[in-house]
């Protein structure tokens, strides 16, 4: 729904069900009247002037039933994104359980000697992931973004991750480095780190897996 | 009577093209994601123009009608890149060093990106080349033209100019 358009058609709504009102009270002020043809009572004309004061009021604050409606359907949205987050936590915990769960993520840090291209992952030798880095993401990386690059099942036990980064070194000169890491998977979830950093004193990047227990 | 038979041909045409569209199993879907690496050494990554009329271009250089449409696409970027149209090429040949030549000489105004490999073909289920595709502001593929015939291009700027007005 665009929020936009709420308040026209409350006020709209407000304003019809004014005119409806008005209508009904004009009908019933004329009702009483013997004549066929009966002349406009003081009281009945005077009702005509007194209802666009009445509308204007009326239209400042919505009817009480549907500020009521209002709120039952944000409420119900409210109720939807409650679900649907509980929906993909749930979803998440089925496909990774905790006790085969390994998760790797990717921060940078200043990045004067690399401009990252794209980012290969092995686990035991067999690629899980594969990534192309837009002008867009990198700069958000350099903001202190962290992506989680992987998320996959790996048994318990010892395995190996080779993490190959691709890019632009000092001077713009092709730059690919590898880093890579031994980890012991226990029983519960496993969370890697790789960390791309300036080495100021080498004027060269650095890159490191961090294993986060 | 040769007014009507005309008008029968037309609808026929008509029906024959709503159908090859409606087939397309693509159309309604939230259009696959992909980054790919641009001729000019930058990535491209397809949900970044979300917000934008996107049109994706799959061409190939041993694919004659390629070298037919491009030149008209380029035109469409043209007169409707400031509207909020992104057109993006995406060469599907395997030789990339020859696709990059041959892009290079073709001299278009929009991004030409490669890909090599199988998984954005198999997500676009590609099968026939030139294939664009049309995908709206909110990243659902609207439109699907397999192949390309000189005159498509006139059914491509109305499905832009429909899509650029929502």
């Amino acid at each position: 729904m665009n929020p936009h358009r709420r308040p026209v058609s409350i006020a709209l709504r407000a304003g019809v069900l004014v005119w409806f009102w008005a209508a009904i009270g004009v009908a019933q002020a004329a009702a009483p009247a013997p004549a066929p043809e009966p002349a406009p009572t003081p009281a009945a004309a005077a009702a005509p002037a007194t209802d666009p004061v009445a509308a204007q009021a009326s239209s400042d604050a919505p009817p009480a039933d549907f500020k009521t409606l209002d709120q039952e359907v944000q409420g119900v949205k409210k109720d939807v994104i409650e679900l649907n987050k509980d929906l993909f936590v749930l979803e998440e915990n089925l496909l990774f359980p905790a006790n085969t769960q390994v998760a790797v993520y990717l921060s940078m840090d200043v990045g004067t000697f690399f401009a990252l291209d794209s980012v290969t992952i092995k686990i035991d030798n067999k690629e899980v992931a594969n990534y192309l880095y837009t002008a867009r993401e990198v700069s958000a990386l350099l903001k202190g973004g962290v992506q989680r690059i992987y998320l996959g099942n790996q048994k318990v036990g010892k395995h190996e991750i080779v993490a190959f980064f691709v890019g632009k070194g000092p001077h713009g000169i092709d730059y690919r480095r590898g880093a890579a890491l031994t980890f012991d998977k226990g029983i519960g979830a496993k969370y890697v780190e790789l960390k791309i950093t300036d080495h100021v004193p080498k004027h060269q990047p650095e890159f490191v897996i961090k294993d986060w227990e | 009577m040769r007014g009507g038979s005309r008008l029968a041909g037309v609808a026929l045409a008509a029906l024959i093209s709503t159908s090859a569209v409606a087939a397309s199993p693509l159309v309604g879907k939230p259009a696959p994601d992909f980054a790919l690496k641009g001729l000019d050494g930058n990535n491209l990554r397809l949900s970044e123009y979300r917000g934008q009329v996107v049109l994706i271009n799959f061409w190939a250089r041993w694919a004659g009608d390629s070298r037919v449409e491009i030149p008209a696409l380029d035109r469409i970027n043209t007169t409707y890149h400031r509207a909020g149209l992104v057109v993006l090429g995406v060469s599907v040949d395997e030789d990339e060093a020859h696709a990059s030549e041959f892009a290079s000489a073709m001299r278009v105004s929009y991004p030409i990106l490669f890909d090599t490999g199988p998984r954005i073909g198999r997500d676009y289920s590609l099968r026939t080349m030139p294939m664009t595709v049309l995908v709206d502001r909110s990243g659902v593929v609207r439109y699907v033209k397999v192949g390309y015939k000189r005159g498509d291009d006139r059914a491509f700027v109305d499905q832009i100019r429909q899509l650029l007005r929502e």
